[in-house]
């Protein structure tokens, strides 16, 4: 076995660190623990000077190990990983001990501060001694997409990858696309037209010699990784297979179901409607009752299944504006007729929606608010002395003044949902939902189109709700990500996975139950479980939970975790 | 019981007063920054609810637009512009048109070519009268002279048939303004359930006397600093206007003699004083609503200008009389009483029971049931908190 030679660097941070902690002091003391050839300190080493003394050391005093104390690895492992592979030496020799966020930043007194320093170095250091080399590895790219749902969201990625030249499978669920905007008449905040928009679109698309559209489809599971997916599509009892590199899922959204809200009596009422029948009626150009009058009274009631814990806690972020958007409708169809929009807070938060508010407020509408949460209005039928069909009863949340407010239409502000078969999409092309059943991005500030899984992007409002311009933003990132993937040829994929010792294996399948990235699968061969070292993310939840202790999780082996422990409680014996 | 919304409430407001009132969206900044505002009284925020809501029964029974003292730190700093303070002044207005059970007022303040007809039609009347009740000096105007130098003004008009007139029209005025303030009385506490007024709340609420009446201590603390000035001005206005009716209603006999008494005489001091008040307050009111220099005068309505203008030619031709009776000047004299009157007699019947004058009456009223219904619901609730406390 080769000799281990560690050298130690404890950097300042400025004063981050070396205000709480002595760092002289440490780099001196460590200098002593076994194996440590050099200790030294620097002002900031994740620096180009700081990096080039870690290059410098490890060509004088052939070091094999590193071990940089500074910040949490999230912030540089990364940079010093470079700088070893700069040396020559592989990346994974090297481990960060966090004494910023983990020390000096939450900590007050120096002296147990400093000695809390050596405790976490004394621990890299005892770690950093059973590292092994690792290689990286990279799969090829195909240049395919799938794209699962034709709504706006899809359409747009689908033409930006396919103008590249690129293949695209479009896949739909129903017989056209377009999804639900080809279902509105108008759009906010400028009130243009959406079949204008999308019109065009659907045609480009089901023309374009890159995409190939499959309506009436549905996706059965997705297997591979990224570069190299594999997928069955069920079609009418046909089945066709498709290779693609890169899945994007646009699975879009369904309205809120209004007969839940029972104070409001949809489907008993006939002219409480959704804001989605009133989308068909507008594109019909006559608004008119159930019973064929025209209305003198119109009634908004925003939040409609939203910010409410009874049905769905979020805000859907379209709806306020889109109410807006059929007051100003309503106004030019109908200028003699009485409009109430009765909200709980108006979100005018887009581009021009300030204005469309602002604007709107002044066009003789009757603003009511409602406590959305504890207070909802109820809806009931009028008799015949109050001169209107319906009357909606609540408590004005402003003056807490009972008022009732008369309606011919009530139109219902519903909200975005996720599908009731979000989850099977989910588990098919492997993203997570949340507690709503939106799917998770990677990151919700910065990587908001990606997922855990590679090569799997989430765009529109299957990922939260939207309105268009957002949709269609998400989806061109997704599309510019696949497009990067497919140009570069070639996706590095993570080093640090599990592996089974088919030795010791039982057999249990416990480890392929826990996998969250489905990359275990059982060999009935052998009677052993197997890792796709390509799926495999090194989450380490098979390694814990084999009863055997057969599955070892690359760069996180039993070995160097307790000796990372043993380093953390020994440090005073060494020393003395 | 709840109340049906209307949004046309809102236009028929308008006639009123300011226009913009679509703008608000409920921030509830003019009830931040209202020094009038108290824990648990939305004020005036309320006010607009009911207004934008069109909820015509709390906007009657409501008592807040009485309260205001219009020193519009709320629509300097509405971020809206939607002007919560001239709401007010407009619901005002329309407060004083449902308190007057005639409907009269509500035709003066929605036609401004009614009020002006009016005041003719009634200057007219005057005129008639005063030509058939007075004697016309004759060519040899010799003998309307007084030894004195000053013109013998009751030859010409005997006060005691003005005082006469001054009687009648002020038993019809004041039936008129007490019969309005009961049936205030009736919608702003007897129409309001949610308050039990005893008969002996109304005597201990007295004793909050000076708080009662004396509100505008409350400018003190609002932003706009010259509201000192207006406040004071106001003041002496007020009590001039206050001192020149009660000599002219109960001792006009005192106050017009033929005899010209020396410049130090009571009489005419008095009569100088009140003058300077009434004219020193016209011109800065008259000043400030051309200027709109202020938020409270940035907004006019019509009848705002009606009683401007008619107060001043009142007290110029007053003025004009007083001169011209003391340096002998009999025929200008007779003439100048005749405007006078023409003037006087139509302004006191529109405006003191139908218009703007009686916020003098109503304004004390309403801080007086203000205070009443504040007593009563603080006390009312005050059980309700030890009750809630033993529980």
């Amino acid at each position: 076995m080769e000799e281990k030679r560690i050298g130690v660097y404890v950097c300042w941070c400025g004063t981050n660190i070396a205000n709480l902690v002595d760092v002289e002091n440490v780099s001196k003391e460590i200098q002593n623990l076994p194996n440590v050839v050099i200790s030294k300190d620097y002002k900031y080493m994740c620096s180009d000077p700081g990096q080039d003394l870690i290059v410098q050391d490890i060509k004088e005093h052939k070091l094999n190990r590193i071990v940089v104390a500074a910040c949490s690895p999230r912030m540089h492992e990364i940079t010093f990983r470079k700088a070893l592979e700069n040396a020559g030496l592989n990346p994974y020799m090297f481990e960060m001990a966090n004494i910023r966020e983990h020390n000096s930043w939450v900590h007050t007194n120096r002296t147990e501060a400093t000695k809390k320093a050596k405790d976490l170095i004394a621990a890299a250091v005892s770690r950093v001694q059973w590292h092994e080399s690792l290689e990286k590895r990279t799969v090829e790219v195909n240049p395919a997409t799938l794209i699962i749902g034709g709504g706006i969201s899809g359409i747009s990625a689908a033409l930006e990858i396919a103008n590249a030249d690129k293949q695209v499978y479009m896949l739909e669920k129903s017989g056209s696309i377009g999804g639900l905007v080809a279902n509105i008449d108008l759009t906010y905040p400028y009130l243009n037209s959406a079949k204008q928009m999308i019109d065009h679109k659907i045609k480009t698309v089901l023309n374009h010699s890159k995409i190939k559209v499959y309506l009436n489809a549905e996706v059965k599971q997705v297997t591979g990784y990224v570069g190299n997916f594999e997928t069955t599509i069920k079609q009418k009892g046909k089945e066709t297979k498709l290779s693609f590199g890169n899945v994007i899922v646009a699975t879009g959204l369904k309205p809120f179901d209004a007969k839940k809200v029972k104070n409001y009596g949809y489907g008993k009422l006939p002219n409480v409607i959704t804001s989605v029948e009133l989308e068909q009626i507008l594109k019909s150009g006559l608004i008119i009752t159930r019973d064929g009058r025209v209305p003198h009274h119109i009634a908004i009631i925003h939040c409609v299944g939203s910010r409410n814990d009874d049905y769905n806690p979020y805000c859907s972020r379209t709806c306020c504006m889109t109410a807006l958007k059929f007051v100003n409708q309503i106004k030019s169809a109908l200028p003699k007729a009485n409009i109430y929009d009765i909200y709980s807070d108006m979100r005018a938060f887009g581009k021009g929606c300030e204005e469309l508010y602002s604007n709107t407020s002044r066009k003789n509408v009757m603003f009511l608010t409602i406590d959305h949460k504890n207070n909802l209005p109820q809806i009931k039928q009028a008799s015949y002395d109050d001169a209107c069909n319906l009357l909606i009863e609540f408590t004005e949340k402003f003056s807490g003044e009972s008022i009732e407010v008369p309606a011919d239409i009530v139109i219902l502000m519903v909200g975005m949902e996720a599908h009731e078969n979000a989850k099977e999409t989910a588990h098919s092309v492997g993203v997570s939902m949340d507690g709503n059943g939106f799917y998770i991005e990677r990151h919700p500030k910065l990587d908001p189109v990606a997922t855990t899984t590679d090569g799997v992007y989430v765009v529109g409002t299957c990922q939260s709700p939207k309105d268009i311009p957002d949709s269609i933003s998400q989806a061109r990132a997704a599309a510019a990500r696949i497009l990067a993937t497919i140009e570069s040829g070639s996706v590095n994929v993570e080093v640090t996975t599990a592996v089974v010792n088919e030795e010791a294996c039982c057999g249990c399948q416990s480890c392929i139950k826990v996998c969250p990235y489905t990359a275990i699968s059982y060999n009935e061969e052998k009677k052993v479980s197997f890792v796709n070292e390509i799926l495999c993310k090194g989450c380490g939840t098979c390694g814990s939970t084999c009863p055997a202790g057969a599955i070892k999780s690359k760069h996180f082996t039993d070995q160097q975790i307790l000796s990372q422990i043993e380093g953390l409680m020994s440090l005073q014996e060494v020393l003395e | 019981m709840s109340q049906r919304v209307n949004l046309d409430l809102k236009n028929e407001l308008f006639l009123y007063g300011a226009k913009e009132w679509n703008q608000c969206f409920q921030c509830g900044n003019c009830t931040a920054t209202c020094h009038t505002t108290e824990n648990g009284f939305f004020f005036p925020r309320k006010t607009v609810r009911q207004v934008l809501m069109g909820l015509k029964k709390s906007l009657q029974t409501n008592i807040d637009p009485w309260l205001c003292t219009y020193c519009g730190d709320c629509s300097r700093t509405c971020p809206r512009d939607a002007n919560p303070a001239e709401m007010m002044m407009s619901i005002r207005r329309y407060l004083i048109s449902v308190y007057d059970w005639t409907g009269i007022s509500r035709l003066l303040y929605k036609s401004k070519a009614l009020e002006i007809a009016t005041i003719l039609v009634l200057a007219l009347i005057v005129m008639i009268l005063y030509l058939l009740y007075t004697i016309f000096p004759s060519g040899d105007t010799a003998q309307w002279i007084g030894s004195d130098g000053g013109a013998l003004i009751n030859k010409m008009a005997p006060w005691k048939r003005i005082h006469l007139g001054d009687w009648i029209m002020a038993g019809g005025l004041v039936l008129l303004i007490i019969t309005n303030v009961f049936y205030m009385w009736y919608k702003i506490i007897f129409e309001d359930k949610s308050v039990k007024v005893r008969f002996i709340d109304y005597f201990k609420v007295l004793l909050l006397f000076p708080k009662v009446f004396f509100p505008e201590k409350k400018y003190a603390k609002c932003d706009e600093k010259k509201l000192f000035l207006y406040w004071s001005l106001h003041l002496f206005l007020a009590l001039s206007y206050a001192m020149m009716f009660t000599i002219i209603v109960f001792f006009l006999g005192w106050f017009q003699t033929d005899k010209v008494l020396p410049i130090l005489h009571p009489q005419r001091l008095l009569g100088y004083i009140s003058t300077l008040g009434l004219f020193v307050g016209i011109i800065y009111f008259y000043t400030n609503r051309t200027i709109k220099n202020m938020e409270n005068s940035k907004y006019s309505h019509f009848t705002d200008w009606t009683f401007l203008i008619l107060l001043f030619l009142t007290t110029l031709t007053g003025i004009l009389l007083h001169f011209f009776r003391i340096y002998g000047m009999p025929q200008l004299t007779y003439i100048t009483y005749l405007i006078h009157l023409m003037v006087l007699v139509p302004m006191l019947t529109i405006e003191v029971p139908f218009s703007k004058w009686s916020h003098m009456i109503y304004r004390p009223f309403s801080l007086y049931f203000a205070h009443l219904k504040r007593m009563v619901l603080l006390k009312h609730t005050l059980i309700m908190d030890n009750s809630t406390q033993q529980n």
